[in-house]
């Protein structure tokens, strides 16, 4: 049997690093993957709580999250392609038209 | 048993973090979704593991490395690293480590699930998922197909060549 806290932790800390990866790296594709990440952490815990809760919703909450997830990356990606197709770059220092 | 797959998550999410090659950075998001993965098993959740290897190592990580590929911008990041985001990520997650620990350690509830839990051995099954899914959750299932769709379409409307 596996503690909630263990968790609740690991997941924290895959949070933690999604935070860091988004703040520090530049690269686009670097920056979707961290928020994948990210959402991966919350699906962690929503199936820990419905382990310990004994409720099947969180699982269901979860399958709806893995679904919001695919979309995103799937948005994204097309965005990163057509930025790539016109700016010539995925770096997102680079990208800075819109910079006041 | 635990602490092999939690070791497989955060070794691989930091190496993302921390590798220069977009191609290798990719391959341990692989190694940290499978340990998420090993992680869904030993909650007695064989269902979300299953949808995990399926949906994010099979779906979204094969569109991400295909993209990356075909990008062919392997290049390293330019210039030094960024000293003000850096230690902005650093308090973000201090704050949020202290506020994470200090709710973990007042909350009387989180203590009664834990034990609540040990007291249930069952597995999460499929049939279990889906009554849920559609008898309660049907409104959120619908949205989410539709979100789906959306994401489709624009996904096709964004990279056609000629916009």
């Amino acid at each position: 049997m596996v503690s909630l806290n263990a968790v609740l932790l690991i997941s924290f800390l895959l949070f933690s690093i999604g935070i860091a990866g988004v703040l520090i790296r530049r690269n686009a594709l670097i920056i979707l993957m961290c928020v994948e990440l990210m959402l991966n952490a919350a699906n962690l815990n929503f199936i820990a709580f419905a382990r310990h809760n004994g409720s099947v919703a969180g699982q269901a909450f979860a399958l709806l999250v893995m679904g919001f997830a695919a979309a995103e990356v799937a948005v994204g990606l097309a965005l990163v392609v057509a930025l790539y197709r016109r700016r010539d770059t995925v770096q997102v220092d680079d990208i800075n038209l819109l910079k006041g | 048993m635990f602490i092999t797959f939690a070791l497989i998550t955060l070794l691989g999410a930091l190496g993302m973090l921390l590798q220069k090659n977009v191609v290798v950075a990719g391959l341990c998001m692989v190694a940290a979704f499978f340990g998420v993965a090993g992680l869904f098993v030993l909650l007695a959740n064989p269902v979300a593991a299953a949808l995990q290897i399926i949906v994010y190592t099979g779906a979204i990580m094969v569109l991400v490395l295909f993209v990356i590929m075909m990008l062919n911008s392997h290049e390293e990041e330019a210039g030094a690293a960024r000293p003000v985001q850096r230690w902005l990520s650093l308090a973000l997650i201090a704050v949020l480590a202290f506020a994470a620990v200090k709710l973990v350690l007042a909350s009387a509830g989180l203590n009664a699930l834990a034990v609540k839990g040990a007291e249930m051995p069952q597995a999460m099954t499929l049939q279990k998922v889906g009554t849920t899914l559609f008898a309660d959750h049907l409104l959120g299932f619908e949205v989410a197909g539709l979100v789906l769709l959306a994401a489709m379409i624009g996904a096709v409307a964004l990279t056609k060549r000629n916009l």
